[in-house]
């Protein structure tokens, strides 16, 4: 079992993601990091309502407020793109 | 050919944006946020019973053109601006400006424009974006709300700049003619920020600034009552997401865009008060994310009924209060 920080935080990320939409019926390590999470493909199929969900969460763990949508967009594509965008900006607070 | 040297960004707002890469090409450095906020962009306003609104609904800006006029008032910048019967004549001269090296902006239904995915076309006829030269058939357009310099086939573009319906286009373009050698920045945001406030406050009208959100508050809860069916009410619902989120508002209805103004404003101004104003926007807007989140949770649940629209109500009538006790504060800051 890795235990890579890279690998914690999206652990952390897939946890998060479940919790916040209170999902119970996909297995965490079904949810592979490279495919998109929007419009099928990945064992999670999330819409843009869950994706404001997603967005509030990362501000409510993580402390970093996403205020450009067209940056929110990109960022919520995968598990990759929300755990590159989380440990590049945790310290900057406001995007 | 290409106008040299144009700088493609991506940007909140498109019509915000097209203003920054215009000002910019033309040598001034300013950011969006600056320019939205000296042109007074933060607004509200609730309308119903009007032809235009059928169904009740919201802006959170002020009008399309606005920021143009309020920037040319606060700045001293000059713009050209064209209106167009005739197709023709309308692209002929684009294509003229274009081979003067002039960026020329373009109103345009969004509807039209071929490089977005036909899943995000939808028909607003406020769209703006700039064309910056034209290759055989194809315009090279930069769209600020992509991250890199787009084509569009030449018909798309007559199409699009040529819409009917509301606010139709009628071929609209702009550029700029001049900049001033010295601009006065801190009047400039002073003026701007007085107007927002005014804007938010005292237009005496119940359907605008904060008693537009207060109207708002009030009556969400009737809107069951317009709609044909649970899912043309749901729809209407989840539109306030559309309307808060994701119509270029830079988030939380350009409350964010403004507190980053404010930043600004703070450093230009020497005023550390617009600095913990910006950091209160900032929370203030987090409050309208959640009102966004809240409608598209119930509208997607089909979860309508009064309660949860009492609720939601009860939510705005929240941001009414907190944004009068903000533009309060805010107007004695720059008094």
């Amino acid at each position: 079992m890795p235990t890579t920080p890279d690998y914690k935080l999206k652990m952390e990320i897939k946890t998060m993601i479940l919790d916040t939409l209170g999902i119970t019926d996909v297995p965490i390590e079904t949810i592979e990091d490279d495919k998109p999470l929007f419009g099928g493909g990945n064992a999670l199929t999330l819409d843009s309502v869950d994706a404001i969900e997603i967005i509030m969460a990362i501000q409510r763990i993580y402390g970093i407020r996403i205020t450009d949508q067209h940056i929110a967009r990109e960022v919520v594509r995968s598990i990759d793109s929300i755990a590159l965008f989380i440990a590049d900006n945790r310290e900057n607070k406001a995007i | 050919m290409v106008i040299p040297d144009f700088t493609h960004k991506m940007s909140a707002h498109c019509e915000s944006g097209a203003l920054t890469s215009l000002l910019n090409h033309a040598g001034l450095e300013i950011s969006e946020p600056l320019v939205f906020g000296i042109a007074s962009g933060v607004f509200f306003g609730y309308f119903h019973k009007a032809k235009a609104f059928p169904f009740p609904t919201f802006i959170v800006r002020n009008k399309p053109g606005q920021m143009r006029r309020n920037i040319e008032k606060r700045l001293g910048v000059e713009f050209a601006e064209y209106r167009f019967k005739d197709p023709a004549l309308g692209m002929s001269r684009l294509d003229e400006l274009i081979s003067r090296n002039i960026p020329t902006a373009c109103q345009v239904d969004f509807f039209y424009l071929d490089y977005v995915p036909s899943w995000e076309r939808v028909h607003i006829n406020v769209h703006f974006m700039i064309v910056i030269g034209k290759e055989e058939q194809q315009y090279i357009v930069s769209d600020a709300y992509f991250p890199k310099i787009m084509k569009l086939d030449e018909r798309s573009l007559e199409k699009g700049r040529f819409a009917g319906g509301n606010m139709s286009p009628e071929g609209f373009l702009f550029h700029t003619r001049s900049v001033p050698e010295k601009i006065d920045l801190e009047t400039a945001i002073r003026k701007g920020i007085k107007k927002a406030c005014f804007n938010m406050l005292s237009i005496p009208m119940p359907f605008l600034g904060v008693k537009g959100i207060r109207m708002f508050a009030r009556k969400v809860t009737e809107w069951p009552n317009f709609a044909r069916d649970t899912e043309h009410l749901s729809h209407e619902i989840m539109k306030i997401n559309i309307l808060l989120e994701d119509q270029g508002t830079g988030g939380a209805g350009f409350r964010f865009m403004y507190a980053t103004f404010l930043q600004q404003a703070s450093s230009i101004l020497r005023l550390p008060t617009l600095k913990d104003l910006s950091q209160e926007l900032m929370l203030i807007g987090d409050g309208w994310r959640e009102i966004s989140l809240f409608a598209a949770r119930i509208g997607k649940n089909r979860d309508l009924g009064a309660e949860k629209l009492g609720q939601l109500g009860a939510m705005i009538a929240g941001r009414a209060d907190a944004e009068e006790n903000f533009f309060r504060k805010l107007s004695k800051v720059v008094h």
